[in-house]
């Protein structure tokens, strides 16, 4: 005989005219539904917003490059011109080569040719230690008209990274 | 119904099931990771190819009385074309109208700064000339726009 637990099981009775097997059929249990009153998440919704959130973010970020600022004096266009105190380092950029690209610089305080901006923060470096020389020297920039103005923002950034304080634009 | 080999036996396999689990754990991640690393772009700020120095010193400064002055070349891809100047996001202007919102700016706010995003390709001379428009319009500071150091 099969346990009452089991799908179906069989009963033997006595009653009546003899022994006979009866089958008593149990019916799978079906899934319960659930409680009036239980507490239940349902994450549809919260699942959609997310994906919306992150294909909103993924088609609108751009990974660009962040950008800051040089902060610099202008020279008064009205009042007197008066001299400079010290004798300024005069850096000179030129346009050079096709479409001028390519630049030519030089240093009016050095006998040596700066081949990169590295190498002119160093020389400007070598010449704020120089007895006379210190960081309020001014810095003047000469630029020719034609060169690009990505060669003259690296000059500024060239003095401005040895801490040079008065970096001002002269007429090229 | 399934065959476990090794079991022996058939056994009644449960229904297939989708755990949703890992999948919103990680959604969640990458929603979190761009909501993070997105900056809407400044309504001011115009699309250009900024200068990029060797070693950037220039510093991220939150100018609350500022103005910028967008330089870019008016022939994309040719820089010698000459240069289109706009104020923020205006249409762009004459250097001679920049420079009378530029007059009439400062006598409203004296603390006024004024940025210059120039595209790294463009001409000195043509920067040049937005610089000389700034100080006739009084203002002595200028603040040229760059690209910081990588890491920043």
């Amino acid at each position: 005989m099969m346990t009452p637990r089991s799908r179906s099981y069989r009963e033997t009775t006595s009653a009546g005219t003899g022994d006979r097997d009866v089958v008593h059929f149990r019916p799978r249990r079906k899934r319960l539904p659930p409680r009036r009153g239980m507490l239940t998440l349902n994450l549809a919704p919260m699942i959609d917003v997310t994906f919306l959130l992150l294909i909103f973010f993924l088609i609108t970020t751009t990974f660009d490059l962040p950008e800051g600022v040089l902060a610099s004096k202008l020279p008064r266009d009205t009042g007197v011109s008066v001299p400079l105190p010290l004798s300024p380092i005069v850096i000179r950029v030129d346009p050079a080569g096709p479409e001028f690209a390519d630049y030519t610089m030089r240093l009016d305080n050095a006998s040596q040719v700066p081949a990169d901006f590295n190498e002119l923060a160093s020389m400007l470096e070598e010449i704020q230690n120089r007895p006379g020389f210190d960081d309020e020297t001014p810095v003047v920039i000469m630029a020719g008209g034609g060169v690009r103005w990505d060669h003259v923002v690296n000059c500024w950034n060239a003095a401005v990274r040895v801490k040079y304080k008065n970096i001002m634009f002269g007429e090229g | 119904m399934r065959y476990m080999p090794g079991s022996g036996r058939e056994y009644r396999s449960s229904p297939l099931s989708f755990n949703a689990t890992p999948m919103i754990d990680v959604i969640f991640l990458l929603t979190v990771f761009f909501m993070l690393v997105s900056r809407f772009a400044s309504a001011e700020s115009v699309k250009m190819l900024l200068p990029e120095p060797d070693s950037s010193e220039a510093k991220t400064v939150k100018l609350p009385e500022r103005i910028v002055i967008n330089c870019r070349p008016a022939v994309p891809g040719s820089p010698a074309a000459g240069a289109l100047y706009s104020i923020g996001p205006n249409p762009p202007e004459s250097l001679a109208m920049i420079s009378q919102r530029l007059a009439a700016l400062q006598a409203d706010r004296p603390d006024l700064k004024v940025i210059v995003r120039a595209d790294r390709r463009l001409r000195y001379a043509d920067v040049r000339a937005v610089m000389r428009e700034v100080a006739r319009s009084g203002l002595e500071m200028i603040h040229v726009a760059a690209h910081t150091a990588r890491g920043e």
